[in-house]
């Protein structure tokens, strides 16, 4: 689907809620595709030429003092520094390194109401477009396509940016996006050239999105993820839903491939096979490549089930030819058989079974480089979860690394995928409940904002057995946005449960937000009287445990309630990894790590970055023996 | 040789003295605990031992505010004085041997056993009393038996034990408990073993705070290899070991005392490790989990002031 295109950047976008994204290709599925059936096994595909590596960059402290005309594709860019991409503009020595709670970043320095809050015609022209704390960064990377993308269709992939950008290439306006944490593409293929090509993007740290995005954690910006270009063959899978079912018996299942197919060439066809976990064939099937297809829909008299003491994962792999039988595609995917439900004792069962959460919240963190993680951090977090007996992860509170959901997939980890959504200093204010412009809200011009994160985080993720939960976000309150937010899961994905624990806050919206009762750091006492007053839900803790440096005392009262309450389900102790960030220390010369308030920033929450069950430099904490204990246990 | 089974008593005008077998141990009259402890030759204090009341704030404990509820045990932790002395020889009390009391004696005193209790008052309003007893046998065991005199209206305590501070910092501990750092609620994971620990960590927890605790602890002997005695150069190791009688104790073996812990706010801001610094812990308060802003300890980890605490140990050559 093409809507029209917008040929020219506007910067007053960034004080628009209901511009969030302009030209983006629609979100997919995140599934990897490979010129040959070897590049597959290899994992290393020719269609994607990676553009991560030394970029040129120029800072501005504000919109008003930037290079404008900085994406001009003969702008004379001598002048600008080089930056490393991904990387944080923070961690680059550009701007203050800055931790903030639940206050607005700009708390203290600048008075700023969501647009539409205070009225219908409160629209804040120039509150980000001219704001004075609105740094930013222009970036510019010349590149060449290499040879076996050359004569495809070309998009760009930025798998994060913090927290508002627009590309440009070769001085053609390329497109918009908000949503930090989930991929955007734009279609390059007008605008390459033969030789050097010149991509020009700028991130600004501030847009309405920084109301939605307003997690508890160190603020940065940047291009902070993968950029990659990818090259398409002349018919691509554009789009997969892979849909297992298990059927009653618990035995058998049935196995639905929806694909969408994009470019035209007639003759191509796609072929499907499914193979166990050790490469048997189990079936086959073929079919034309036209648009949107349904590729299967097939029983399996027997089905091997994935869960976590045992992840079992099919392969399934597509495959397409063109009319001579030359490949153009091959793209693996990995799934498993697993029913996740509410029973008829209002109990969440998997695989029949009652699910036990003995969960983490997990932000992305590497002392090293802030949100840029890499994919020894992401190995070793899931060793740490195995040895540990942690059994599940919330993705607080924005979607994760996309390797991070292959790798909860291949160890059997129940993820609670949540979108990037907060906006806890919109209604929360010095601890009480304050929703007086509390954004989305029921605000009409915030809807599609949120609609969009819920649509990113699914369609990009849905084909991952491990995503048990879609979370519609966290500590955002509750309005008719959330409620439509989770109307769309519901609409989507029946196969899955949706949470939402800011519901909590504003009770009338049970009914309509979330399959679960979610709460976050209640009693053991308090949860009990849940439990035992007629409960409409399975209860679970989003959050509880609040391991902030020497903690995780009490851990048995929680774990009690599991034998005493079906319907108590467990929770994600917050959290796995202090956020800290590792420094030279002035003194000392030695290298330590250092937490919010250590670099002039204010305001600031200080120490109460660090609540992890690692410290910072991923060693486990003391209490870590507890959490293994127990979580072993059940 | 005469008398090796026998303690050797020296009544001095300041402090009573009490020797054996290779080590000698130094009672002050004035400085309200015992001065010097020598086993082998290697002295095991740097100052006296005096009762503790108080940890470093954690996290949870400012949250909820327990540090400023409890807060006059920190005073009571900083500074505290014994108001008198009773000594015992062959387990009858005698008068105090101050000067002139001292001169019937000789230097040729020698005795079964010789006890020495110190009773001290807190500073705390209401002030209340702990006394410090130590025994000592021929064998050059000291048992020590602490009490804790419960008082109404005084703050839950953050902690209770005694604190030796060592003059130099130890190679490590070996201790038969719990591995890892323990708590009374957060204890389950703790699994029951003799440990080795090398050298005197203290977990990094982003703002110093307590930490290090071992409970259920049977013995923990303490390794050094050096001395401040400017004529030792020896690098062998020597060690003393804590060991319990009845119920076994808690304890911590750190470079810092609370108070340095307490005034850190990042690790490196700590002083450099030079001394060690034991705790055998009667009782310890719940570190408390349930979030960081408010929620209570539960009740039963608590340390309530107005009941009594008693516990004690032996203190023997490692």
């Amino acid at each position: 689907m093409r809507h029209e295109t917008i040929t020219q950047a506007d910067i007053r976008w960034l004080d628009d809620p209901e511009v969030f994204r302009v030209n983006e290709l629609p979100a997919h599925s995140d599934h990897r595709f490979y010129q040959s059936q070897r590049e597959a096994q290899q994992g290393h595909s020719s269609y994607v030429q990676t553009l991560n590596g030394d970029w040129r960059f120029a800072y501005a402290k504000d919109p008003m003092s930037r290079q404008a005309d900085f994406y001009q594709a003969d702008y004379d860019t001598s002048n600008f520094d080089t930056i490393r991409v991904p990387g944080l503009i923070e961690f680059a020595g550009y701007n203050k390194i800055h931790y903030i709670n639940t206050l607005y970043p700009w708390e203290g320095k600048e008075f700023r109401r969501p647009a539409y809050t205070m009225g219908p015609d409160q629209k804040e022209p120039g509150m980000f477009s001219e704001g004075k704390d609105n740094h930013v960064g222009a970036y510019v990377k010349k590149f060449t396509l290499a040879p076996a993308l050359a004569n495809h269709s070309v998009r760009i992939r930025f798998e994060g940016v913090e927290t508002a950008m627009y590309a440009w290439l070769n001085g053609h306006f390329l497109g918009y996006a908000e949503d930090s944490f989930t991929p955007h593409e734009f279609d390059l293929t007008p605008y390459l050239t033969d030789g050097e090509n010149t991509l020009a993007v700028e991130v600004f740290n501030r847009s309405t999105a920084s109301f939605l995005e307003d997690q508890d954690m160190f603020r940065f910006f940047g291009i902070f993820r993968d950029v990659s270009l990818i090259a398409q063959p002349a018919v691509h899978l554009e789009d997969l839903a892979i849909k297992p079912t298990v059927n009653d018996d618990f035995q058998s299942g049935r196995l639905t491939v929806d694909a969408e197919f994009s470019g035209q060439q007639a003759g191509v066809v796609a072929h499907l096979s499914v193979a166990d976990a050790a490469g048997n064939q189990l079936y086959e099937t073929s079919s034309s490549a036209d648009g949107d297809v349904r590729l299967t829909d097939t029983p399996f008299e027997k089905v091997h089930l994935w869960d976590n003491d045992d992840p079992y994962l099919y392969q399934l792999t597509i495959t397409l030819t063109d009319q001579t039988g030359q490949v153009l595609e091959v793209v693996p995917y990995q799934f498993g058989f697993r029913r996740i439900e509410i029973n008829q004792d209002k109990v969440i069962v998997l695989n029949g079974k009652r699910l036990i959460i003995k969960g983490v919240n997990r932000h992305e963190w590497d002392a090293e480089s802030g949100r840029v993680v890499t994919m020894a951090d992401m190995q070793q977090d899931i060793a740490t979860f195995k040895k540990n007996n942690i059994n599940a992860v919330r993705t607080c509170h924005y979607p994760d690394h996309i390797s991070w959901y292959y790798l909860c997939d291949t160890n059997g980890i129940y993820m609670m995928a949540e979108n990037n959504l907060e906006s806890h200093g919109t209604w929360q204010k010095l601890g009480a409940v304050e929703p007086s412009y509390n954004v989305p809200g029921s605000v009409p011009q915030w809807q599609a904002a949120v609609l969009d994160r819920a649509k990113n985080n699914y369609e990009t993720f849905k084909n991952h057995t491990s995503i048990l939960f879609w979370s519609l976000g966290n500590e955002s309150y509750a309005g008719d946005d959330i409620e439509a937010m989770n109307h769309y899961y519901k609409q989507v994905d029946p196969s899955r449960l949706v949470h939402y624990e800011g519901v909590f806050h504003n009770p009338k919206y049970k009914p309509t937000i979330s399959d679960v009762e979610s709460r976050m750091y209640a009693t053991p006492a308090e949860i009990e009287d849940y439990l035992k007053d007629n409960p409409q839900k399975p209860f679970l803790l989003c959050e509880y445990m609040h391991d902030m440096g020497n903690s995780i005392g009490g851990m048995k009262s929680y774990m009690d309630l599991l034998d005493k309450y079906p319907m108590y389900q467990g929770g994600f102790i917050w959290d796995f990894i202090d956020q800290a960030v590792a420094v030279k220390d002035e003194v000392t010369g030695q290298k330590v790590l250092r937490y919010g308030g250590d670099f002039d920033d204010r305001v600031s929450d200080y120490e109460f970055s660090g609540d992890g069950l690692m410290f910072a430099d991923r060693t486990e904490k003391p209490a870590m023996q507890e959490v293994r204990y127990y979580y072993g246990k059940y | 040789m005469a008398n090796t089974n026998q303690l050797k008593v020296i009544y001095g005008d300041g402090t009573l003295g009490v020797g054996g077998n290779d080590f000698h141990y130094i009672f002050s009259y004035s400085r309200s605990g015992l001065e010097s402890l020598v086993i082998g030759g290697k002295e095991w204090l740097y100052r006296e031992p005096k009762p503790t009341f108080w940890r470093a704030t954690t996290d949870n404990d400012r949250g909820n505010g327990f540090s400023k509820k409890s807060i006059q045990w920190l005073g009571a932790d900083m500074f505290i004085d014994a108001k008198s002395i009773e000594i015992k020889i062959n387990d009858q009390p005698i008068a105090f041997p101050g000067a002139p009391v001292n001169n019937r004696y000789s230097n040729h005193e020698f005795a079964d056993q010789v006890a020495i209790t110190y009773h001290y008052e807190t500073l705390t309003i209401p002030s209340t009393t702990v006394t410090v007893g130590y025994t000592i046998t021929p064998d050059g065991a000291i048992k020590v038996a602490v009490h804790y005199a419960g008082k109404k209206d005084l703050p839950e305590l953050p902690v209770f034990g005694m604190r030796f501070i060592m003059p130099t910092k130890a190679v490590g501990y070996d201790y038969d408990g719990l591995s890892g750092e323990t708590y009374p609620d957060r204890m389950a994971g703790g699994i029951p073993g003799v440990y080795h620990v090398d050298g005197l960590p203290v977990a990094k927890y982003l703002v110093p705070e307590d930490n290090g605790v071992h409970m259920q602890t049977n013995w923990v002997a303490i390794t050094r290899n050096s001395t401040k005695n400017n004529a030792d150069s020896s690098t062998a190791p020597f060690s003393l070991k804590f060991e319990k009688i009845g119920q076994p104790f808690a304890f911590s073996a750190l470079p810092y005392t609370a108070e340095e812990l307490e005034n850190a706010t990042h690790i490196e801001e700590l002083p450099l490790p030079r001394r060690t610094v034991v705790s055998i812990l009667g009782a310890v308060r719940g570190v408390g989990g349930i979030d960081s802003w408010g929620a209570d300890v539960e009740p039963q980890y608590h340390i309530p002031a107005d009941q009594d605490i008693d516990f004690d140990f032996m203190i023997k050559r490692g």
